[in-house]
């Protein structure tokens, strides 16, 4: 197999809520150049949608604070990292959050990752109080 | 929407009653975390105005996220505590598959179309 250095594409978009969709069209183009199927695309659209309104939805005070989202790609894969500088959520969530019933919602960034999971090939989160949130996605591309 | 920018999300709005206690809200365009708000403050209006049945037309709906599917079991939920319900009608197979991976097909009736859903909503 080929092995390279993955070609990476970052924007950093101000941390709210009228930006994520500028970081979805971002993803919505690179994905499309990749020669993914419309299904999919859309797919990760919405997860880096989900990834983005995660972030802004665990705003901090600083106005100033930004959301980067990073898209490296490989002959195998697009990866997507979404990072802030918030606290984030627990990380623990991102295995436990489970389907939303009108009794538990109260949860929506959990169900964010239940999206984000299916419709994903990898899902990882890494919280730090000190440095942020990184959700980290995976969707392979077909060979 | 913050007073720094001017950016705007692709979303119309229509709302139209059907008798005293049942609506369709139509939704054309986007909904997520930007302007979720901007739908469930037209169904609350229609709410406040006695609507007990609201039927949310997804026909036109291109994209949403589960901020706007929170914003949407909200709803529900004031609509149940009144003895009415949101039914959901015409979405697209991309956001019928939202409802379904994230368990809302359990909260919410999904019509083919607005007008199945209206017979079904009225009884």
């Amino acid at each position: 197999m080929k092995t390279s250095t993955p070609d990476q594409v970052e924007i950093r978009i101000p941390r709210r809520a009228e930006f994520v969709r500028v970081a979805r069209m971002a993803a919505c183009a690179l994905a499309s150049q990749l020669e993914f199927t419309y299904d999919i695309i859309k797919d990760i659209e919405l997860a880096v949608g989900e990834a983005c309104a995660n972030a802004v939805e665990h705003v901090s005070d600083d106005a100033r604070d930004e959301i980067v989202v990073r898209f490296s790609i490989d002959s195998t894969q697009l990866a997507v990292e979404v990072f802030d500088r918030g606290q984030g959520f627990d990380p623990a969530r991102a295995a436990e959050a489970g389907a939303a019933s009108m009794e538990n919602w109260d949860d929506p960034g959990g169900l964010g990752l239940v999206v984000i999971r299916e419709v994903m090939d990898e899902l990882a989160v890494d919280c730090d109080p000190t440095s942020g949130t990184c959700v980290r996605m995976v969707k392979r591309r077909s060979r | 929407m913050d007073e720094e920018s001017d950016m705007t999300m692709p979303l119309k709005i229509d709302a139209r009653t059907e008798g005293e206690e049942t609506a369709v809200l139509s939704l054309a365009g986007e909904v997520d975390v930007a302007n979720a708000e901007q739908v469930r403050d037209a169904a609350l209006k229609l709410m406040s105005g006695g609507i007990k049945h609201l039927v949310v037309d997804l026909n036109a709906m291109e994209y949403m996220d589960s901020t706007a599917l929170g914003m949407l079991v909200g709803l529900q939920k004031r609509m149940k505590e009144s003895g009415g319900e949101v039914a959901i009608a015409g979405p697209k197979p991309q956001i019928r598959r939202l409802f379904e991976i994230t368990g809302l097909t359990q909260v919410f009736r999904i019509y083919d179309d607005a007008a199945a859903a209206l017979k079904e909503v009225r009884g």
